[in-house]
């Protein structure tokens, strides 16, 4: 069990030194971090809401947007490289399961989406506080609480981001596992992450239904998918709100986001394990 | 340990093509045992079979019938790979690692201990010649250099079986004798090796026993030299005969009762002739540089 953790580990190790490697991955993060930072300069979209939550709501939006498409598209890249160019050939015929291949190439990208999580939450907060400090200095009364900001709270939502990005890591790979081309893979994932941002809809469907097979189909077809909504929780975090969101619940988004990825994972290793390579 | 390193009984591989699922048989009934501390060379054409039985051998293809062990364990089990090393037909690595932190990986994977990893790695980095290119990235180097750390890769574990798919696929012909001296080095060692190349030449030098396949079928299985000889014909290699002596001597066979098929100058092969002249070459070229 040790060993095949071990194993694991190594897996991880070098898919991840590989994609930092990539150009793709540095661009997608250069573009990320630009665009957080530009949202100073886009104010005149703001539609009336104050500057720090136009930041927030525009920085939050930025790691959701290229956190997925990053984990879609570099699941997909480091999987198929290693069918491609035949390196899976080499490690698979070592003593490895096919199960410790795929979830090392699963943390490797997991790991690699912290790094690009954790960053982009860095540039943010760092943002904010910048905003903070000189609006503070401008507009005195509206701070005599002292600092509105919760900084904490931006690394709370990178976290909770990050465990989504898992998700749909796994379920990249798990389409990869019977995928015959990346670019099917990429298409695929990706409807797959818009089902599951509208997920709710269908949720909502079956709790209007009459009991009975339709809402048994309706509600099957819900839990199928993960409810990505879940982790929209950014209004509940970084300012003042009347319902803060609670430890418990953080703690079940967190555990519904791993027992999804696991699912994932472990589906995708029932399609590899036949897969002739 | 069995004595088979590698045993293969009644083997079949259908792979099915198209929509409608034709089966294409790829292997077909194919028994084979090859014995520990050999060099086993798999010969055949391109669609022979030779790349199918290596994947099933290594575990990464299922067989549609038939059995498959080595020493003794089913190859399709995890643990039957401990003791096996493979280099695939012209191998793509990790690019962006060097040569000497691609082997170390490798070692990791299959498990060498911690405290033995940087003495097995710098070990068969030497052994196949890239200790001075070792610390370089992957993706820099030449054909022959990735067969070299290929070869590393699939020694770093020590294994007892290691298995070369095409190992001197476009190599130069030095770096192809310097592998072969490598092959011949392994089973000094004990290894066994089950080699697979189109170099009919380098097999035969190389190879205790052969395999010829053919549409998946064994045509020909046997000790290189006992396939060779032919039992009912000898030949003389003579130098200094004259064409009267030259004469006298086919009179001789034909009163003996022999028939002279063939008269004709001995020739090296071409190989032979060409690691000679690029030896020569770089023996003089190394006293010249040692006279400056």
């Amino acid at each position: 069990m040790i060993d095949s953790f071990q194993r694991m580990r190594w897996i991880a190790a070098n898919t991840f030194l590989e994609a930092v490697r990539q150009k793709f991955f540095n661009a997608v993060l250069l573009l990320s971090v630009a665009l957080v930072v530009g949202s100073v300069f886009f104010q005149q979209f703001d539609f009336g809401s104050s500057e720090l939550k136009f930041i927030s709501d525009f920085g939050f939006g930025a790691v959701f947007l290229f956190g997925s498409i990053l984990s879609i598209v570099l699941s997909t890249q480091l999987f198929f490289n290693e069918l491609d160019n035949r390196t899976a050939l080499t490690l698979l015929a070592k003593p490895i399961h096919k199960l410790e291949f795929l979830a090392g190439k699963f943390f490797g990208a997991y790991a690699l989406m912290f790094c690009f999580t954790f960053s982009l939450s860095l540039v943010l907060a760092g943002l904010l506080f910048w905003r903070e400090t000189v609006l503070m200095g401008q507009l005195a009364e509206g701070f005599d609480r002292g600092r509105l900001i919760r900084y904490g709270d931006v690394f709370v939502f990178g976290f909770i981001q990050w465990i989504k990005f898992g998700v749909i890591a796994a379920m990249t790979l798990f389409v990869g596992s019977f995928a015959q081309t990346n670019l099917f893979t990429i298409v695929v994932s990706f409807f797959g992450l818009v089902i599951c941002q509208l997920q709710y809809i269908a949720r909502d469907a079956y709790l209007g239904m009459a009991a009975g097979a339709g809402r048994w189909l309706v509600q099957g077809l819900s839990w199928l998918f993960p409810n990505f909504q879940l982790f929209n929780i950014g209004d509940q975090l970084v300012y003042p709100v009347e319902e803060p969101l609670a430890l418990v619940t953080l703690g079940l988004i967190t555990a519904y986001g791993l027992v999804y990825s696991v699912a994932f994972v472990l589906l995708a290793q029932l399609n590899f394990r036949s897969r002739e390579l | 340990m069995p004595s088979h390193a590698i045993s293969i009984q009644n083997l079949t591989k259908d792979f099915s093509v198209g929509l409608r699922g034709l089966k294409l048989r790829a292997v077909d009934g194919l028994n084979l045992e090859v014995e520990a501390g050999q060099i086993y060379g798999l010969l055949g054409p391109n669609g022979s079979g030779k790349s199918t039985t290596i994947k099933i051998i290594l575990g990464l293809l299922r067989p549609s019938a038939g059995h498959c062990q080595l020493f003794g364990q089913p190859c399709a089990e995890v643990a039957a790979r401990r003791s096996l090393g493979f280099l695939p037909e012209a191998p793509y690595f990790y690019r962006d690692l060097s040569g000497r932190e691609l082997v170390r990986f490798y070692a990791r994977v299959c498990g060498v201990p911690r405290q033995q990893i940087r003495k097995q790695v710098d070990s068969v980095i030497e052994l196949v010649g890239m200790s001075e290119a070792a610390s370089r990235k992957v993706g820099t180097y030449s054909k022959g250099m990735l067969q070299r750390i290929g070869l590393a890769q699939a020694l770093v574990h020590d294994p007892e079986l290691v298995i070369l798919d095409e190992p001197t696929a476009g190599v130069d012909p030095l770096g192809a004798a310097d592998i072969a001296d490598i092959i011949r080095e392994l089973k000094r060692s004990g290894k066994t090796i089950l080699l697979s190349s189109h170099l009919l030449a380098q097999m035969e030098g190389l190879c205790d026993r052969v395999a010829i396949l053919h549409r998946g079928q064994l045509i020909r299985e046997g000790r290189v030299d006992d396939l060779l000889t032919q039992a009912d014909a000898q030949s003389f290699v003579v130098e200094g005969l004259d064409p009267a002596a030259q004469f006298k001597v086919e009179r001789a066979i034909a009163e003996a009762g022999g028939e002279l098929c063939r008269v004709e100058k001995t020739q090296r092969s071409l190989d032979a002739l060409f690691l000679e002249a690029v030896n020569e070459r770089a023996q003089a070229a190394a006293q010249e540089v040692s006279h400056d």
